[in-house]
């Protein structure tokens, strides 16, 4: 193993050295129990870096690496600073670094792009706390891309790029994940998405919205399980995280446009509109974008196929870090929702009772209940069982029959209207459910829907979201509310 | 670096002139010692006359003495060697502190069937001779430790391993790779059935080494072939390498007091000048060590860029161990002397050879000092 004269050069006079006594930002990366350590300062303004400082411990390849990476950086803009690549990187060092030395490379990008990440932080208090406004936007053809480490979101910035978009990638940082899963939003994604933005030639952000998303989306998602509810956590996120976060760093760089990988339209109103390919049509949880949001947003995968999609990545050579699977919930990545959920109330025993009151058994905790479920419920009966109902005031949950299930009301709160309330003509309750042809009238803060033909297991806490009369356009959506609340 | 200052004689010793001299002549070799002609003849007494002064290094015959392709080598053959030569026995025991030609032969017994005991070290690196006899056994092939650590330098009680080997009816092997040269071994008081040699620790050429093989003791070949050295080494020997080792040999068996008192002179200001270096911390024990070896762990800093800085400024020292700085794995002999990772991967090793001068052990320092101060500095790890 030889290392260049660059990198011996970087490790003998290093560059920048040191700490930033009151930084605007300050990241690190590494583990310091064994391993290398990076720590980058930055002090930021107008966008543009005044000065970095880094401190490494480690092998040579990393205390040369910090070094030529403060350089490059060095009085550049931060949107150059962030589209430095690891082959950037290499370049400064003179060529490749002997092999099983590359981790230095990322090791002290990932510092200084946590440094942004923390200059971000600091600046989005707004953002965090849920009251963010947006602020009057740039024009220009400029976006924002939403990137997650799949396939869907490295397409999106890539088509964006080749329209002749300026394309910034951000990735949300959601929740802490687990180390080496494959989820979406867990720290290996992170790095895995910069690296392919960076592939791409795009600077790459991350945004830390961990504590936004565990109250907004995670404590709700346990709290409406509780409350005997069946929550939809990607409609929360697309209510208060994603659109927000990417307009706010939208705002923040000057860019007009903000971008996500859902398949999904924007058409004139603007309104949502359902994708070309039908069968991954994500409109049903794209309900609650603020209109001024989805104003100003692009979902370049609204015009293809998914199985395009992946054709243009293969083609394009953009290796691709998880195949999401739509119905995964991104922090529970094995799936066992109700065991997060146990994991963060306690439940409590309750009674199971007929639709006429009779006690048929005891249950361990509401939790485990959702309307329309049929197994784990623990009573034999001579037909089918399902839960029609769960009163988590008075720990009850209710079964009956299949029949028993049906509903001819739904009623609908805390909708988010694109169209005008009159052009609703049918409603979808369910995920991957057909539209039922519907009529709709407003009672106080609520809409009911009447349906048209009778809908089975439609439970509390999931969407409703309203077509227009060819199917194509949503009017708006909202929360199916309890029966009689 | 055309002046730099070479301070890596454990990892190899640069060749003694008047070696080099002894080789010239049979670099442009026309004989093969096993030829019956006169220039095979002549070869063959070069190398007969190179075993003798091998021998007398270590105070054994000339028969006992087996040339080979280094000290790897001769490591491999002893272990393999002896345990396949002692009928079903399917124990071996060996220290945790063996070169890693002993440690991976013996991996490679243990995965062909054998069942390994690997003993471990106090803290400065020393086996306890009374854990060796508690673990030999009826069925024990072959014990292993060697004599003097190639990294910590910690020399090992081996007379006293030996004779309870002996005492038990166990082939006992020591690898003195670095040992020989630099302390007195003399296999009349060491009752070792095999002792491991190389050249190129004593300022002769790489490529060369030797295995004592004491008389009566019953060692299977690992190389086949013409049956040179007595059918336990194959192949046409080295000619040039071999006469060198023997001009080596007897250079060291003259100047053994001399280097030695020498060497420990510089090691000791090298003791002094760097722990006093705050956070600078001597590995394995302050006597019972190499006359040439020190070895230090530097807080707050990796190795690897510590060497790199003193090379880039003239000087040449090892990481933690040279054999594991190819990669990022910290040295099996500092953690079987309960060091941490971390601390693992900031120690350094300095070897003095006879060349160095006062006068270099003083610029180095003052070169040291200055490279832990500037990585120490860069270091997030290390409070200033």
């Amino acid at each position: 193993m030889a290392y260049t004269p660059q990198v011996i050069d970087h490790l003998v006079r290093p560059r920048n050295a040191g700490e930033i006594s009151e930084p605007d930002g300050v990241g690190e990366s590494g583990h310091a129990a064994c391993g290398d350590v990076a720590r980058f300062t930055v002090n930021i303004s107008d966008n543009v870096i005044r000065e970095v400082r880094y401190k490494v411990y480690g092998c040579a390849a990393c205390i040369a690496a910090g070094s030529a990476l403060a350089e490059l950086a060095n009085d550049q803009t931060l949107l150059n600073a962030a589209r430095i690549s690891r082959s950037d990187l290499e370049d400064a060092l003179g060529g490749p670094l002997p092999a099983g030395k590359e981790h230095a490379l990322t090791l002290v990008l990932d510092a200084m792009h946590k440094s942004f990440e923390d200059y971000w932080t600091s600046h989005a208090e707004a953002l965090l706390s849920g009251s963010f406004e947006e602020a009057s936007a740039e024009s220009g053809k400029s976006v924002v891309a939403a990137m997650s480490g799949g396939v869907d979101s490295a397409v999106t910035a890539l088509l964006l790029k080749d329209a002749g978009y300026d394309v910034v990638a951000v990735t949300f940082r959601l929740h802490d994940g687990e180390k080496g899963s494959r989820s979406c939003c867990s720290p290996d994604t992170v790095l895995f998405a910069r690296d392919t933005a960076h592939r791409m030639g795009l600077p790459h952000f991350t945004l830390n919205l961990k504590e936004l998303f565990n109250q907004r989306v995670m404590q709700d998602f346990v709290g409406s399980y509780a409350a005997g509810q069946t929550p939809n956590p990607c409609v929360a996120c697309n209510a208060h995280v994603k659109f927000h976060a990417a307009a706010f760093l939208a705002d923040r760089l000057g860019f007009r446009h903000v971008a996500t990988g859902h398949y999904a339209r924007v058409a004139e109103g603007p309104s949502l509109a359902r994708p070309e390919d039908s069968t991954k049509d994500q409109t049903y949880v794209l309900w609650p974008v603020p209109q001024e949001l989805l104003g100003r947003t692009v979902f370049p995968l609204g015009e293809y196929e998914k199985t395009e999609v992946r054709r243009i990545a293969e083609d394009r050579g953009l290796a691709v870090a998880y195949t999401p699977e739509s119905q995964d919930i991104c922090f529970i990545p094995d799936g066992d929702y109700r065991g997060f959920v146990r994991k963060n109330v306690v439940p409590e025993p309750g009674e199971i009772l007929d639709k006429d009151g009779s006690v048929l058994g005891r249950h361990a905790g509401v939790v485990d209940f959702t309307v329309g479920q049929r197994r784990g419920i623990g009573i034999s009966a001579p037909t089918p069982l399902y839960v029609t109902e769960v009163r988590p005031q008075s720990g009850q949950v209710v079964v009956g029959r299949k029949k028993d299930l049906e509903v001819r009301e739904v009623r609908v709160g805390g909708l988010n209207w694109f169209l005008d309330p009159s052009e609703a003509s049918s409603v979808q309750v369910r995920y991957n459910g057909a539209p039922t042809p519907c009529r709709i009238e407003e009672d106080g803060d609520a809409w009911i829907a009447h349906l048209e033909d009778p809908a089975v297991g439609v439970a509390p806490g999931q969407s409703a979201v309203f077509y227009t009369a060819d199917g194509d356009r949503v009017v708006g959506g909202g929360v199916v509310e309890r029966q009689g609340s | 670096m055309t002046n730099s200052v070479y301070l890596d004689n454990a990892a190899t010793t640069p060749l003694d002139p008047r070696v080099l001299e002894a080789m010239l002549p049979h670099l442009g070799h026309r004989g093969n010692p096993s030829s019956l002609h006169t220039a095979g003849a002549a070869a063959h007494e070069a190398i007969e006359e190179a075993r003798e002064s091998v021998a007398a290094l270590i105070g054994a015959t000339p028969e006992e003495v087996v040339f080979t392709g280094g000290g790897t080598e001769a490591d491999n053959l002893a272990v393999l060697g002896l345990s396949r030569a002692v009928g079903e026995k399917r124990h071996v025991v060996v220290s945790a502190v063996e070169h890693a030609a002993v440690r991976e032969a013996s991996r490679n017994l243990e995965s062909s069937g054998y069942e390994v005991d690997v003993l471990g070290v106090d803290e400065t690196g020393l086996l306890d001779p009374e854990e060796l006899a508690a673990a030999l056994r009826p069925d024990t092939a072959l014990a292993a430790v060697v004599w003097a650590n190639n990294e910590v330098g910690a020399v090992q009680p081996v007379a006293e391993l030996a004779e309870t080997c002996a005492g038990k009816g166990v082939p006992f092997h020591t690898d003195a790779v670095q040992a020989a040269g630099r302390l007195q071994i003399d296999v009349a008081g060491v009752a070792a059935s095999t002792v491991a040699l190389s050249s190129h620790k004593l300022y002769g050429p790489q490529g060369v080494g030797a295995l004592y093989v004491r008389d009566g003791v019953a060692l299977e070949p690992i190389v086949f072939g013409g049956g040179q050295e007595r059918g336990l080494r194959s192949g046409t020997q080295n000619v040039a390498g071999i006469v060198g080792f023997g001009a080596a040999a007897r250079l060291a068996q003259a100047e053994l007091e001399e280097r030695s008192r020498h060497e420990k002179e510089l090691r000791d200001a090298l003791i002094s000048g760097a722990t006093a270096i705050p956070g600078v911390r001597l590995n394995g024990h302050p006597e019972i060590r190499l006359p040439n070896n020190v070895h230090l762990s530097v807080e707050g800093v990796e190795a690897e860029g510590l060497v790199l800085f003193c090379d880039a400024q003239g000087y040449a020292i090892g990481s933690g161990s040279a054999c594991a700085s190819g990669g990022h794995k910290a040295s099996p002999v500092l953690l079987a002397m309960g060091q941490g990772e971390r601390e693992a991967f900031s120690a350094v090793r300095i070897t003095v050879g006879k060349e160095n001068t006062q006068q270099e052990i003083e610029g180095f320092l003052h070169t040291f000092k200055g490279a832990v101060e500037q990585l120490r500095q860069l270091s997030p790890l290390y409070a200033n």
